[in-house]
């Protein structure tokens, strides 16, 4: 997708505003919804697509407003120079805030951003550098070439670019390397994780984002207001961003800018009818308001955004063709992993004791077990889910044991899940492609500046490649949850083959599969082995095993009760005494 | 500071730790069972609070036309979305039982029944506001994310708020005390009310233990609130469960106004700070567990009795900012990296 | 493309919900007023909004317009209201806010559009220093420094030399820490411990415990309102027999009401309509207040009258001084209406208001002296004018 809107989109920021016959207060209303839409469009990254909800953006806007406040009336700054200088204060307080809080799950998260709103509410309201509850007052507004930006159509102009310029840069880094990480931490947190996204990073880097944006929010409501003070940046004014989001649609870019509209319009709207309507001039404005909110919501639960375009989703086929990424220098121990009395306990229970095993290049081996034995234990301490309580990990002759799931990654791990991870929300061939993440190098900034577009086409044909390889290569532009079962167990081999990996995890790739497809994936595997791969499957489906692996672990009780090669194991008297529980 | 001073505060801060106490377990009851957020639970308190003064003021109190206003527009939207079943027990809920406590108010009220009959009245005006609310509000959006709920609550908390405002006016009250008596514990001295509060927030989470353990609606909403898909396939309705968990968090709610009005002057939106107290507690104990959400709103009474005595200009700050050290060791004993919905 | 239909449809939304917008006639005058009836400064604003209520419809034959909105005291909607009275609804002059942070954040707005405003807030900070923009700003309520002087007077007489202060946590306190601080210190009145409160708290046992154990002679409660009465009921429930003052924000009923026998004996300076039937029938601002308080009882119900909604009635009490002078300049709905109307304010004269006798000039733009203050007593759950 390009951006072609964009241009004329500017073009009407300039001349909409001087429209005879245009109500000068609609444009005053269209400024409001404007700096509301900048914040709101943070939390959109932040809350609806990153899934960490925030209300402390009033804060942030805050910080921006402040900073440049005080620049520009205590030292008589231009106030040009206080847009840097605010949005570098908000994000700063952001990376601040968020590293101390950003470790918080959820709705501690949630209650988190409350205190901190509070708490800054009341700091701003203490300080005497802020004057206090009164605030600053008398703050000079914009200038262009010495010519003051008093009437809010100028103002409108400046405010709407810098919509514009937010939407776009907001809409280049969603579609890049970090964009999809970003999309991933809600609901697939895990597989990006797999992938080498550094979670953390991935998290700071969204709130950071949105809290940039308030900052910027907060410079133009400085100096479009002339005034500021505590009020605008307390928790009600938090709440009140993360309504315009929820009602313009939270997952959406373009519900920031509709929840913001409908949320300021109603208001003023309200302000005009009701006294009309009912015939005095009560306090009915905030009742209506509440009673609209909440009906809105029943008919509309995901935002009104996607209500009205019913989720039509555009596809936008990418250029294929573009050269293909660097591949991982190619492994030369002859032991690609290899497992030494790995052990973990929960508690007092043993969950794997002593498991022992060496994968090497090449190889096929299958870990089995029946229900309760341990497998899901043991996958989790190889991909770094879980940290073993002893034992250790070589990867490539290496020491890994401990390491964290995106440095196994880094390490050369690839992994699918047991229970599908794929990213909601995105498609089949975005989600393949954020299997491609470590092997990409583009930078946020870089993102949003679109200079990473040779790169993303690498990326995406990397991604177009492997889905091709896997055989669901015309499916690639579908809703990734949209898939069958079975298909989309097949799209994380993709995922996982998109990052190059050196060894390959599968945990019940068979699952759901019908017996052609099943044909098909042994095929797959078969030949990336014989391609060098190292190749691990924890499988419940013994028929496919037995054809398919080279080797065989079996597990039960968290110990390895027996290895070996097919052939072997079925003539196994303690695997026929496990699985079938003594009855033989 | 003296040991005198230290043991008033330490007194003022275990009573705002006990109302606080009476709010964070009804939060955490309705989000387990509901994933509701239950911001307007502010709002009951206040009008619990508001209506009991009010009723000893010998008036009768104007929440009455929210109670009806309330329970008609529950039966509305009720009656919609059933079309035809179960009506007449809807209406029995919904249209009689406001219209049965709006008689009893006019007779009793002009007559000043005394404190107790105060009490009971203001409970049975503002508790029933809970469950209409949730057939109003909540129950159509029992599918909806928690963020998607956490908003409508916001919107119940902005439409109460004003109708509060409306209703009541922005000007305070105060309701008589339950008791007048002072107790001396060595050179200390003890208000009855707080000895009343106390008691009956012990008494009332003694009930809710008790409701919880040993009665079979109890156990079902145990079961929602740990699986909400096993609960339904062995039979408890959801929706049934949300309501009594609306319910018993209007009781509670109404119960912690009507204890907190003799202590303070309370207006149509202080319900929103202290429910926000109550909320923090909350969250710290995971917004899950009972006992730890008692200890942490007495945590969050004597912090902010303390920090008003050191340092009143900050105590909003000091409160706010010590919890964010709680939610992070609360945070890094889930370290294993989760998928959050 | 999504973006491109968002672009699109908002402005779509905007004129599908904006409707007919007043298309102003030239005749009458308009009188915008964005005052604070929700959110906490609502005990202001709302009786200030009944008070408009009363204002004459017509003055000398000149129709009267009123348009009132809510600002929930927040800053942001105070401006955004002030730009839509102005350029929606073509006012002529601007009323409010009821608090000062969003009076200071529409001075900016009222300037620009040169629409001469009247602020129903207490800071000398709106009004003074003059510059270009204070220009056009007004306002009714006695500057807080008036009264802090008064009180701080009283105080001396008392021979108070420590005074223990609790003030509310936001503009008003601390617009009253600074004053107060200001006039206390020639009298020879220090502060022994200064504290903070919140509007809405529940409990003030801490600070007040603080407060008492400083042995102040005199406490000082910055609160306005019913808010005001918690920290003097915790005062008297600690055991302190002290002189408690308060300041002109808790003049209503509703404080007597909620402080019940604790408030006995407080001292506070006011505006003289808080004991208008007490004052000499010389005092001319006798027949205006009593004018005022029966309009208002009679339309609000008796004994509901209070000194914030009287700022309005004032307010609107100057504006009929000054519009003959502004109808000499021009027609309403005119740059030249609005400017003749900044020069009538100015140039008022000993208008009798309900809180004192106004006299404008260019650099005092409140107008006030001390005749708009007399300092009053709680007795028998009453006030009581202190000679």
């Amino acid at each position: 997708m390009t951006l072609r809107w964009a241009i004329p989109a500017l073009a009407l920021c300039v001349v909409l505003p001087w429209l005879p016959g245009l109500p000068l207060f609609w444009v005053t209303l269209a400024n409001l919804i404007g700096i509301s839409a900048i914040v709101v469009t943070g939390l959109v990254v932040l809350t609806g697509i990153g899934g960490m909800t925030s209300f402390a953006q009033a804060s942030f806007l805050g910080f921006g407003a402040y900073t440049t406040a005080i620049l520009s009336t205590r030292y008589g700054l231009n106030p040009w120079l206080g847009l840097p200088a605010a949005m570098a204060a908000a994000g700063l307080a952001a990376a601040a805030i968020g590293a101390i809080t950003l470790r918080l799950k959820a709705h501690y998260l949630a209650l988190g951003t409350i205190a901190w709103s509070v708490s800054l509410f009341f700091l701003f309201g203490n300080l005497d550098i802020l004057g206090r509850n009164d605030g600053i007052s008398a703050i000079p507004p914009l200038t262009i070439a010495g010519f003051r930006l008093v009437d809010v159509r100028l103002s409108a102009t400046l405010i709407g670019v810098s919509v514009v310029g937010v939407i776009a840069a907001t809409h280049n880094l969603l579609d890049s390397r970090w964009g999809r990480a970003i999309r991933a931490l809600r609901g697939g947190a895990m597989a990006a994780a797999s992938c080498g996204v550094d979670i953390a990073r991935a998290r700071m880097l969204a709130f950071v984002y949105a809290a940039l944006l308030a900052g910027l929010a907060g410079w133009l409501f400085a100096h479009l207001q002339r005034a500021v003070n505590p009020t605008p940046f307390g928790l009600y004014a938090g709440i009140q961003y993360l309504l315009m989001a929820v009602v313009g649609g939270a997952a959406y870019l373009p519900g920031a800018l509709l929840g913001s509209a409908l949320v300021v319009i109603v208001n003023d709207r309200l302000q005009d009818w009701l006294p009309k309507l009912l015939g005095t001039s009560g306090n009915f404005e905030i009742i209506a308001f509440g009673l609209l909110l909440v009906l809105v919501l029943q008919v509309a639960p995901e935002g009104l955004w996607p209500h009205i375009t019913r989720r039509r989703r555009h596809t936008h086929p990418r250029p294929i063709a573009a050269m293909a990424l660097p591949k991982r220098v190619a492994a030369q121990a002859n032991r690609a992993f290899e497992v030494a009395n790995l052990r973990r306990n929960f508690g007092g229970l043993v969950a794997v004791a002593d498991l022992s095993f060496t994968l090497a290049p090449g190889e096929l081996l299958a870990l089995i077990g029946p229900n309760g034995a341990g497998k899901s234990t043991s996958f989790n301490l190889l991909t770094g889910v879980t940290r073993p309580s002893a034992g250790t990990v070589h990867l490539m002759g290496r020491d890994v044991t401990g390491l964290s799931a995106p440095a196994m990654a880094e390490g050369g791990v690839a992994r699918s899940f047991q229970h599908v991870k794929l990213v909601a929300g995105m498609s089949v061939i975005e989600n393949v492609a954020l299997g491609a993440h470590l092997r990409g190098h583009a930078s946020p900034l870089r993102s949003i500046l679109r200079l990473d577009r040779a790169e993303e086409a690498r990326q995406f044909a990397e991604a177009a490649t492997q889905l091709a390889h896997v055989g669901l290569g015309d499916l690639a532009d579908r809703p990734a949850t949209s898939l069958a079962l079975g298909q989309q167990r097949i799209v994380e081999i993709a995922r996982a083959l998109a990052a190059d990996p050196a060894v390959l995890l599968l945990d019940e790739p068979a699952a759901g599969l019908r017996h052609a497809e099943k044909q098909v994936l042994a095929a797959l595997l078969r030949r990336l082995a014989a391609s060098g791969m190292a190749i691990l499957l924890v499988e419940h489906d013994m028929d496919f095993v037995m054809n398919l692996a080279d080797r065989l672990v079996v597990m039960d009780f968290g110990t390895v009760i027996a290895e070996g090669p097919p052939e072997q194991i079925r003539q196994n008297p303690a695997v026929i005494e496990a699985y079938l529980g003594g009855v033989a | 500071m003296d040991q005198s001073i230290f043991l008033i505060l330490l007194q003022d801060g275990v009573v705002n730790g006990a109302i606080y106490a009476l709010l964070a377990l009804c939060l955490v009851m309705v989000f387990a069972v509901t994933r509701v957020i239950l911001i307007p639970q502010g709002e009951l308190v206040s009008f619990a609070a508001l209506t009991y003064a009010t009723l000893d003021t010998g008036h009768v109190p104007a929440s009455l036309y929210l109670l009806g206003g309330l329970g008609g527009a529950a039966f509305l939207r009720a009656a919609w979305a059933k079309r035809g079943t179960a009506l007449l027990w809807l209406a029995v809920e919904t249209l009689v039982l406001p219209a049965g406590i709006a008689g009893v108010t006019v007779w009793l009220a002009p007559q000043k029944p005394g404190v107790a009959v105060e009490v009971l009245l203001a409970l049975a005006i503002t508790a029933p506001l809970a469950p209409y609310l949730y057939r109003l509000a909540f129950q159509p959006l029992a599918n909806a994310s928690v963020l998607v709920l956490l908003v409508a609550s916001v919107g119940a908390h902005l439409a109460l708020g004003g109708l509060g405002l409306l209703i009541f006016g922005p000007e305070g009250s105060r309701g008589p005390g339950f008791s007048t008596a002072m107790l001396s514990l060595g050179d200390q001295v003890v208000p009855g009310q707080s000895l009343w509060i106390l008691g009956l927030t012990l008494t009332a989470m003694a009930g809710l233990y008790l409701f919880f353990e040993f009665t079979l609606l109890g156990t079902a909403l145990r079961a929602v609130a740990v699986n909400r898909l096993g609960a339904r396939l062995v039979g408890i309705r959801t929706e049934q469960a949300g309501l009594i968990a609306f319910t018993l968090a209007g009781i509670l709610g109404a119960l912690s106004g009507v204890l907190v009005a003799p202590l303070t002057t309370i207006y149509y939106d202080s319900g929103f700070l202290i429910g926000l107290k109550g909320f923090v507690a909350a969250i710290v104990g995971g917004l899950a567990s009972y006992p730890l959400a008692v200890l942490a709103a007495l945590v969050v009474g004597l912090v902010e009795s303390f920090s008003a005595f050191w340092a009143s200009a900050f105590k909003e700050v000091i409160v706010f900012t010590v919890i964010i050290p709680v939610l992070l060791w609360r945070s890094w004993r889930h370290q294993d990296l989760e998928d959050e919905e | 493309m999504p973006f491109r239909r968002a672009v699109l449809a908002t402005p779509v939304c905007l004129a599908v919900l904006i409707t007919s917008l007043g298309a102003a006639s030239a005749d009458p005058v308009r009188v915008g007023v964005s005052i604070s009836t929700t959110g906490p400064a609502a005990s202001l604003g709302i009786p200030q909004r009944n008070s408009v209520a009363l204002l004459p419809k017509q003055i000398g034959g000149q129709d009267i317009e009123y348009i009132v909105l809510d600002d929930a005291a927040d800053a942001s909607k105070a401006v955004a209201n002030a730009r839509k009275l102005i350029d929606q609804d073509k006012i002529d002059v601007l009323i409010g806010s009821s608090t000062t942070p969003s009076s200071l954040a529409m001075i900016d707005v009222a300037a620009e559009k040169h629409v001469p405003m009247i602020s129903l807030a207490a800071s000398a900070s709106i009004i003074a220093p003059m510059d270009a923009s204070r220009r056009w700003v007004f306002k009714t309520p006695q500057n807080d420094s008036l009264m802090a002087e008064a009180l701080a007077d009283t105080m001396q007489k008392a021979g108070v030399k420590t005074v223990g202060f609790i003030g509310f946590s936001d503009a008003y306190g601390d617009g009253w820490l600074a004053e107060f601080t200001k006039a206390a210190a020639p009298r020879g009145i220090s502060l022994a411990a200064t504290e903070k409160y919140a509007r809405p708290d529940t409990t003030v046992t801490g600070q007040v415990l603080k407060l008492i154990a400083a042995k102040p002679d005199a406490m000082l409660i910055a609160g306005a309102g019913t808010p005001a009465a918690l920290p003097q009921r915790t005062l008297r429930e600690r055991g302190y027999t002290g002189v408690i003052y308060q300041t002109h924000g808790v003049a209503n009923a509703d404080f007597l009401r909620v402080g019940g026998k604790d408030v006995e004996g407080t001292i506070l300076p006011s505006g003289p309509i808080l004991v208008a039937a007490q004052l000499p029938d010389s005092n001319p601002i006798k027949k205006v207040a009593l004018d005022y308080i029966a309009k208002y009882d009679a339309a609000n119900g008796p004994g509901t009258v209070n000194n914030f909604g009287a700022h309005a009635y004032d307010a609107m009490l100057l504006v009929q001084a000054a519009i003959p002078a502004a109808l000499a300049h021009g027609k309403p709905g005119t740059a030249a209406f609005r400017e003749g109307l900044r020069d009538g304010l100015e140039g008022l004269k000993e208008v009798v208001l309900d809180h004192g006798i106004a006299t404008m000039s260019p650099t005092d733009h409140n107008g006030f002296d001390a005749r708009a203050r007399v300092m009053v007593t709680v007795k028998n759950g009453g006030w009581l004018l202190l000679p």
